[in-house]
């Protein structure tokens, strides 16, 4: 209080150095009035991570419709490298399911299609389920699809079938992200567009790389031996750990 | 987790503990952001008090080269090299200044009361010093034979003045006396302001679920919160229980009007009021009534030594009033119609009482209730009804386009520069021909580390010294903050402070004069609210509200109707609001017209001869009453508080000037407006400015009609 009285008169005497309209001395008056400050932090931060997202939201906003289709995009594919490295070692575990091109393609496909169904509904606000829920069970789908690998020589039949379950779960991981954002409500549709496109990249380029490195070993006889089987192991060897980690750490 | 990824965005505000070394220091180094802006993001709390020892150093070191210049003293090696002195305290002075108020934690809090001493030590080394004043004094001595342009002459007038009102001209025995003073009065200030916030925060009422009768949900809920908050805080058990599930009401005027105006419980309503009227006159000892007499006798002592008839006549030579009959002039005018509409309020409210078959007289503490009910009966606004059309965008670009439209100025909003809070927007402030002048930083929302209320302030001043040098200026309010997806919606009182508060901006960033110190805002108090208040005026006529008071969700334009009412509701209860107002202006102006052979006077029986002069009524307490005056005792408002409707008067006869053109635009009008308050700063005497705007002295009839004082409201 003495402060501020002191501070309006080295203000007046330093000929008005700061140029405040309401001077200081109003500060004390309206400690009187009003009640102090209540400094606490867990309000503060509160208040901040709001701020920060309308902050967001207005630059967003800004940019034009191309600007903003590629921020997306490019949003999407960090999420996956280097950012999602539970969704690049979901995409690794579907990569050593097998080395045919088609049954991959059916399963990135059903990954592909439950995910987006499950982000355009929680970002919409239709389906919102807890990420304490969400996220273990994201690192069992990984386990799931790693043993899976192991136990069966050949891609099951059901295997699409419960991809796209998991893709539903991963959907609504990829959705935290995106809200997180703030995704602007008058462009919703391009956003979310542009987000899954830049998933699907990242996905791409996951599957890519681990075609150029495992592609002279796949004819091998001992391909199954020493890569499928180990790599998958390790994949659900993370996978536990994250799932242990999530929900008891 | 994702937050950070589509954007650069600040860093959270954290505490290191590690001293930065010298180098580091952002105020040690010069800043190339975009514009100066700060580089907020990388001033930690660390850096500011290195920076001020630096600072005030460097200051001194400047002073003295300057004391000492072998040279004879001239303008340019004394005034401007003064003028020039200061630079890096200044620098950090506005940084902290600015962010203790609006974005504070408890390091700077800290700071501050470590600083505070330091600083007026600092401040007292330069207006004291003797070898200083001589050279001043040199160069005023030779003024006429300089050559001096009006501003130049102007600033060493009052450069020379400022060390003469520190008492530079009297001898040692004088100037021992006033030092003596001034260290009894500032002690006597500090006690005052004490003892306030003591008595204030002091008294309780803790109620309990069946008192609530006719309190809103929103009220009852923010003193279950108060309550909790004490309960939490409590030291002892037996404190804990005392607020448990209760309910706390306090003085402080935030939990107070809400409580005033919506409760049914007469009795309740009484036992506070009465408590906020009694704060520092309880005689205990916190009591003020001895400490604000002293201090009005050491004030008129003071000017008596400074050769000053009374506290008031120091105070007033450097206002826009220049003597006390003139500011008892201007109040005594607006007095009796004040009152007179007052009565015609006390009857509407009695009348309301009546027609609730209760039996009782209106007395003070029933003003808000019944105010409040003719309000609901005779205006019938509905405040929420107007909220969806005024979001904070739309009002902002209300007052944009209301600035283009006189001045030509535009407005690019710089998403991308971060400053101490992401709620803190930029925008950069262009002329008509499209140049640069200045960065405008609107902070809206209220905050818990942001003091309460509505300021303009800046970052960087104006001067054309060294080179040009644009300003940039911050306004900072406590709107509410958006919730869920809709925008922020204000009120329409929110959006008269925000174009006052954009008029001190306006006053801040047109400033175009040479020497920094008479930039922008820094005329005399009872001028500077002018140029905030002339643009509220834009806010309320009906085609510019309907140019941007459109529906958020629907994009209609604000009903006629609507409008109608908002503006006739504008003229309600102004008796009240002005009476007591004045009561208070007057008390002030008695208070400091006092002389030194005056005796100690009993500040209850001064106050109430004073009511007794100018025949308040009892329904009316004074806005502060000489116990509570904090304006007067414990700040810079001594025979100052006039100054609002002082403003007051200034804005209404300068709106009604575009009144009278027909075009509220008018394009000859807004250029002399520019040219004359706007740019000038305190360049020129300030009834001057006003009257090459004008082209005559101010009239109260506007601010008489404005108000619905001159009879014509029912």
């Amino acid at each position: 209080m003495k402060i501020i009285n002191k501070f309006c008169l080295l203000a007046f005497l330093l000929l008005s150095i700061s140029a405040l309209s309401h001077p200081l001395d109003e500060f004390l008056i309206l400690d009187i009035e009003e009640g102090q400050m209540n400094l606490e932090d867990e309000e503060m931060t509160e208040e901040y991570v709001a701020a920060l997202k309308r902050q967001q939201q207005r630059r967003l906003a800004a940019k034009t419709g191309s600007e903003r289709f590629w921020l997306f995009t490019k949003a999407g594919v960090e999420h996956i490298i280097p950012k999602g490295i539970d969704h690049i070692l979901f995409v690794l575990g579907l990569f050593f399911s097998s080395l045919f091109f088609r049954p991959l393609l059916w399963q990135v496909t059903a990954f592909t299609l439950a995910h987006t169904i499950t982000l355009a509904m929680a970002v919409l606000g239709v389906l919102t389920i807890p990420g304490e829920i969400v996220e273990p069970l994201i690192a069992l789908s990984i386990v799931w699809v790693a043993v899976e690998n192991c136990l069966f020589k050949k891609t099951t039949k059901w295997r699409p079938a419960i991809v796209f379950g998991f893709g539903l779960l991963h959907g609504l991981g990829f959705a935290s992200v995106l809200s997180a954002y703030g995704l602007p409500k008058a462009n919703f549709v391009p956003a979310l567009l542009a987000f899954n496109i830049g998933v699907e990249i990242g996905q791409l380029l996951v599957l890519l790389g681990a075609a150029v490195l495992f592609w002279l070993t796949r004819k091998k006889f001992w391909y199954r031996k020493r890569v499928q089987i180990p790599a998958s192991l390790t994949i659900a060897t993370v996978g536990f750990y994250w799932f242990v980690e999530r929900v008891f750490l | 987790m994702g937050i950070g990824l589509l954007a650069a965005c600040e860093s959270q505000p954290e505490k290191s503990e590690n001293a930065t070394p010298i180098a580091e220091n952002p105020f040690f180094q010069e800043w190339t952001t975009p514009f100066g802006i700060p580089p907020f993001g990388q001033i930690k709390d660390e850096h500011y008090m290195p920076a001020f020892e630096r600072g005030m150093e460097e200051n001194l070191a400047e002073i003295d080269a300057i004391v000492n210049n072998p040279e004879e003293p001239t303008f340019s090696n004394t005034l401007e090299e003064l003028e020039r002195s200061g630079k890096l305290l200044t620098k950090v002075q506005r940084v902290f200044g600015n962010l203790t108020g609006s974005n504070t934690n408890e390091t700077l809090q800290e700071l501050q009361r470590e600083l505070s001493p330091l600083l007026s030590a600092h401040s007292d080394k330069i207006s004291l010093n003797e070898g200083l004043f001589d050279r001043v004094e040199a160069v005023y001595q030779q003024r006429e034979s300089l050559d001096l342009s009006a501003e130049q002459l102007k600033l060493l007038e009052d450069t020379r003045k400022s060390f003469v009102r520190s008492g530079a001209l009297l001898d040692e025995e004088e100037k021992a006396k006033i030092t003596e003073i001034n260290s009894e009065l500032s002690e006597l200030l500090t006690a005052f302001g004490q003892n306030l916030l003591a008595e204030t925060n002091g008294f309780e009422l803790i109620l309990e679920e069946s008192d609530l009768e006719g309190l809103s949900e929103g009220v009852r809920a923010a003193a279950a919160e108060a309550a909790a908050e004490k309960a939490e805080s409590a030291e002892t058990d037996e404190d804990k229980v005392k607020y448990e599930g209760k309910y706390v009401f306090t003085p402080h005027r935030s939990s107070m009007y809400p409580f005033l105006t919506e409760s049914d419980r007469r009795d309740l309503r009484e036992q506070l009021y009465t408590a906020y009227t009694q704060r520092g006159d309880n005689d205990d000892e916190e009591d003020n009534k001895e400490i604000a007499a002293k201090i009005a006798k050491l004030r008129a002592e003071r000017a008596k030594l400074m050769g000053y008839e009374t506290h008031a006549h120091f105070v007033l030579e450097e206002r826009m009033l220049k003597t006390p009959e003139e500011v008892y002039n201007l109040l005594d005018e607006l007095w009796k119609p004040s009152l007179q509409r007052a009565k015609v309020e006390v009857k509407d409210m009695q009348a309301v009482v009546n027609a609730e078959g209760k039996d009782f007289e209106i007395a003070s503490w029933d003003w808000w209730q019944y105010s409040e009910k003719v309000r609901k009966e005779k205006y019938d606004l509905d405040e929420a009804a107007l909220k969806p059309y005024l979001s904070l965008d739309n009002v902002l670009n209300g007052v944009f386009e209301t600035t283009n439209q006189l001045w030509g100025l535009t407005y690019t909003e710089l998403f991308d520069i971060n400053t101490y809070h992401p709620d803190a927007r930029v925008w950069e402030v262009k002329d008509k021909d499209g140049t640069h002048l200045g960065i405008f930083i609107g902070d809206y929302f209220t905050r818990s580390n942001k003091r309460g209320g509505a300021w303009m302030s800046s970052f960087k001043g104006q001067s054309n010294l060294d080179g040009e040098e644009r300003p940039i200026v911050v306004n900072v309010c406590n709107f509410p903050a958006p919730v869920g997806d809709a925008p922020s919606l204000l009120s329409f009182e929110n959006v008269t402070t925000l174009f006052h508060e954009f008029g001190h901006a306006m006053h801040g960033i047109l400033t175009n004069v040479t020497y920094g110190s008479m930039s922008g805002t820094s005329g005399p108090r009872d001028f500077t609210e002018f140029p905030a208040q002339l643009l509220e005026h834009w806010a309320s006529e009906p085609e510019i509200l309907k140019s941007f008071a459109t529906h958020y969700e629907t994009g209609e334009v604000m009903p006629d109707e609507l409008i109608e009412k908002l503006l006739k509701a504008s003229k309600f209860n102004q008796g009240f609001a002005n009476t007591e107002y004045l009561a208070a202006s007057i008390l002030d102006m008695d208070w400091h017209t006092l002389t030194a052979d005056d005796q100690l006077k009993d500040a209850d029986a001064f106050e109430e001869a004073t009511m007794k002069r100018i025949g308040i009524i009892d329904e009316i307490v004074p806005r502060y009453r000489s116990t509570y005056f904090a304006h007067i005792f414990a700040g810079g408002y001594a025979a100052g508080y006039y100054s609002y409707v002082h403003s007051a008067v200034l804005d209404s006869d300068g709106f009604e000037a575009f009144k009278e053109s027909g075009d509220v635009f008018n394009p000859e009008l807004a250029a002399k407006l520019r040219e004359n308050v706007y740019e000038k700063g305190s360049t020129e005497e300030a009834m001057e400015l006003y009257k090459k705007f004008r082209g005559r002295e101010p009239s109260i009839d506007a601010l008489l009609k404005v108000r619905g004082l001159d009879g014509s409201t029912d």
